[in-house]
């Protein structure tokens, strides 16, 4: 018996795994898909196989990148979209939990997302959160159909990292808005409809955090200029977008002026957080592992280095659905997210490098050109993994920060 | 939030496993007294069936417990003897698992104990005139050390989370937390510089048994192979063999 006097009870199971016998990061714990939400994943199966039937392994290896507008529209068709969002604006009115199976089965399999991205993932919830009742009606009911596309300006040529520093400005008018400046590396915006960029509306960039502002813009308007550039790879998936005096309406506004950082920032723990930070390299992974199936090859050499992945995998899904509870529960989990995502893209990019020397190592192996030509794509593409989305050295400052060090 | 166990366990650790206790253990002085305190506290019996007179308690409830000997460095059998006595003898897999689980979690536990020492001096020793904490190469270690303490935790409570281990659950925790612990050891080493080394500083009491859990009952190679083996057997996708492993 336990405390030896008295009969020992059974204590409820919960609070004992919640308390943790040291306190950092303690938000982080154990969470399970609701099955109601588990239940969504037959039907992104199916369409997602539809979606990927006739692409090659390396263009199902464009993960997140891959472009098509017709099956986003099947997405939001099937209810698919806007998962996290209220119904009365066309949401699905679930939660993070219904997202993280949906993307998880994308992912998996390769489905070309890149359409409905950025809009499901962080524009609608940042225009639900910060936007005026007319602006979520207008926005996000088509976001919601896989209809309206958008893309992130944050990043300018002078201001990657130091986001506070950017330049592009906003001048208020007496119509509205001129806006003047130049974004880069902004992914989709030769395929998007608006771009949600944050711009200076005062001051200088001396001001730093104080003077941004977050603007809504019409990329089909006058005085905007969008010239892609195109990757490593080959592919041309973000672009230069310069504005010249374009002319927003007074509404292009979202949030509140001078409230950019504060709304950034809640944008960015949206954009780091989801499952796509361990995904990036799934494709391969299965398509080695058939591999080796194939070959029947299961050396103890093989089979360490496999299992090495797999614990990593099922651990860093576990973390990642923690980092979802947490969404779920109306937290912000900024240096959570952090962790997970710098963990998952070291992942990520291990993957491509392990799976290389493997297959060099075995030369008496035949392997398909399919399975090469993905292996070359995501190995060259890798690096990116811990840029997009804010690099590893960010990420690591702001975790550094979450254990009191700044 | 605390559990009615975990206090009183932790408690009971910390008086009967003080660093000079552990050292004198360490040092061949025997552990018979501190085994007969823990004896008596009942909590061996912890995983044995309440109806063959233990507490009845789940892996999931005790392995905190198990954590929580690793932040203490507890240099005797306690997880162990846990095991044993909810286990029989025809149940070698069974105890086998559940052991590489628990010296999963006495690396957490250890780890997450590092991770707050080597914190808590950076944010104390000057050099160059200011902290070094404060400067960038060290929180970026640290930020890195703190990544896998958090990454063991998981994988230990979701190996915890679905009763006795499969062999598979047990791989996951064991790999990933064998894997990490030298990488947090030496972390903390470098953060505290020559100290740590020294006989007398508690730091090494925890580094040192991160490399003896590492190792006890197969290191990151040996379950990861084990994992990979049944990964490999299976016709499943990553993510489907990973959903069902935690179905
Ligand atoms: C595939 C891809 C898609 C992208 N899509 C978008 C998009 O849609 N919209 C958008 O706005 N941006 C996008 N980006 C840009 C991305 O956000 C930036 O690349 C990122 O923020 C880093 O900025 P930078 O490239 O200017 O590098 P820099 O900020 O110049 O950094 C260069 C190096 O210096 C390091 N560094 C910088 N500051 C510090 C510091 N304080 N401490 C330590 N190290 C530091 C960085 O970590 C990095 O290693 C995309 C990038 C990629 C690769």
């Amino acid at each position: 018996m336990l405390g030896c006097k008295g009969p020992a009870r059974k204590p409820k199971s919960e609070s004992t795994r919640r308390f943790r016998s040291f306190p950092l990061f303690d938000t982080l714990t154990l969470a399970a898909i609701p099955p109601e939400d588990d239940a969504l994943r037959g039907k992104v199966r199916t369409l997602a196989q539809e979606a990927v039937a006739d692409m090659s392994l390396a263009e199902r290896s464009r993960s997140w990148s891959g472009f098509d507008a017709g099956f986003s529209r099947k997405l939001g068709e099937a209810g698919l979209l806007g998962l996290t969002l209220p119904t009365e604006y066309g949401g699905g009115g679930r939660g993070p939990f219904a997202r993280f199976v949906v993307v998880e089965e994308l992912l998996a399999a390769g489905a070309p997302v890149a359409a409905h991205w950025i809009a499901d993932r962080q524009s609608a919830p940042l225009i639900l959160n910060f936007g005026t009742e007319e602006q979520r009606q207008k926005y996000i009911p088509p976001i919601c159909r896989g209809e309206l596309l958008f893309c992130i300006g944050m990043s300018e040529p002078g201001s990657g990292s130091d986001l506070a520093s950017v330049r592009t400005r906003a001048e208020k008018t007496e119509k509205g808005w001129l806006l003047n400046g130049q974004k880069i590396w902004t992914t989709n915006s030769m395929h998007s409809d608006y771009m949600i960029a944050l711009v200076r509306t005062s001051g200088t960039s001396d001001d730093r955090h104080r003077g941004l502002s977050q603007i809504i813009v019409d990329l089909k308007a006058p005085g905007v200029d969008i010239r892609p550039i195109t990757d490593l790879a080959g592919d041309a998936h973000f672009s230069e977008v310069f504005f010249d005096n374009v002319e927003l309406a007074e509404d292009a506004l979202i949030g509140e002026e001078g409230g950019g950082w504060q709304q950034v920032v809640a944008e960015l723990a949206f954009e780091r957080s989801g499952p796509e930070r361990i995904y990036s390299s799934i494709v391969l992974f299965d398509a080695w592992l058939a591999h080796l199936r194939s070959v029947g090859r299961d050396d103890p050499a093989t089979t360490a280095l496999v299992g090495s992945f797999m614990a990593k995998l099922s651990a860093l899904r576990a973390m990642s659905l923690a980092c979802t509870g947490q969404l779920a529960a109306g937290e912000s989990p900024v240096v959570e997210a952090s962790v997970v995502k710098d963990l998952g893209t070291a992942f990520e990019q291990d993957l491509p490098l392990a799976i290389g020397d493997d297959l060099a190592a075995h030369p008496d192996e035949a392997v398909s050109e399919e399975l090469q030509d993905a292996l070359t794509y995501v190995t060259h593409i890798a690096p990116s993994f811990s840029l997009r989305g804010g690099t590893r050295e960010i990420l690591r400052g702001i975790i550094a920060r979450g254990l009191g060090l700044r | 939030m605390t559990s009615e166990f975990l206090e009183p366990f932790e408690q009971m650790l910390g008086e009967v496993f003080a660093p000079s206790a552990v050292r004198a253990i360490e040092a061949g002085e025997g552990s018979a007294a501190a085994m007969q305190t823990v004896e008596q506290s009942g909590f061996l019996d912890a995983l044995v069936a309440e109806s063959e007179g233990g507490a009845g308690l789940s892996l999931a409830d005790v392995a905190p417990l198990w954590m929580a000997l690793g932040r203490h460095a507890v240099p005797v059998g306690i997880g162990e003897a846990m095991i044993e006595r909810a286990t029989g003898d025809n149940e070698a897999a069974r105890r086998e698992n559940a052991t590489a689980l628990l010296h999963a979690a006495l690396i957490a536990g250890a780890a997450g104990k590092l991770l707050d020492m080597a914190v808590a001096y950076a944010n104390e020793r000057v050099q160059f005139g200011k902290l070094i904490g404060k400067q960038q190469a060290l929180q970026q270690n640290l930020a890195v050390m703190a990544q896998d303490v958090v990454a063991v935790r998981l994988a230990v409570e979701l190996a915890a989370s679905k009763g006795w281990p499969e062999t598979a659950q047990a791989a996951v925790a064991k790999s990933v937390a064998a894997e990490a612990a030298p990488r947090i050891a030496n972390t903390a080493h470098a953060v505290f510089g020559a100290i740590g080394i020294s006989a007398e500083h508690d730091l090494n009491l925890y580094t040192r048994a991160l490399h003896r859990w590492r190792l006890a009952g197969g290191a990151e190679t040996l379950w990861s192979r084990r994992l990979g083996e049944e990964v490999l057997a299976s016709s499943q996708t990553a993510v489907d063999w990973t959903r069902s492993l935690w179905a």
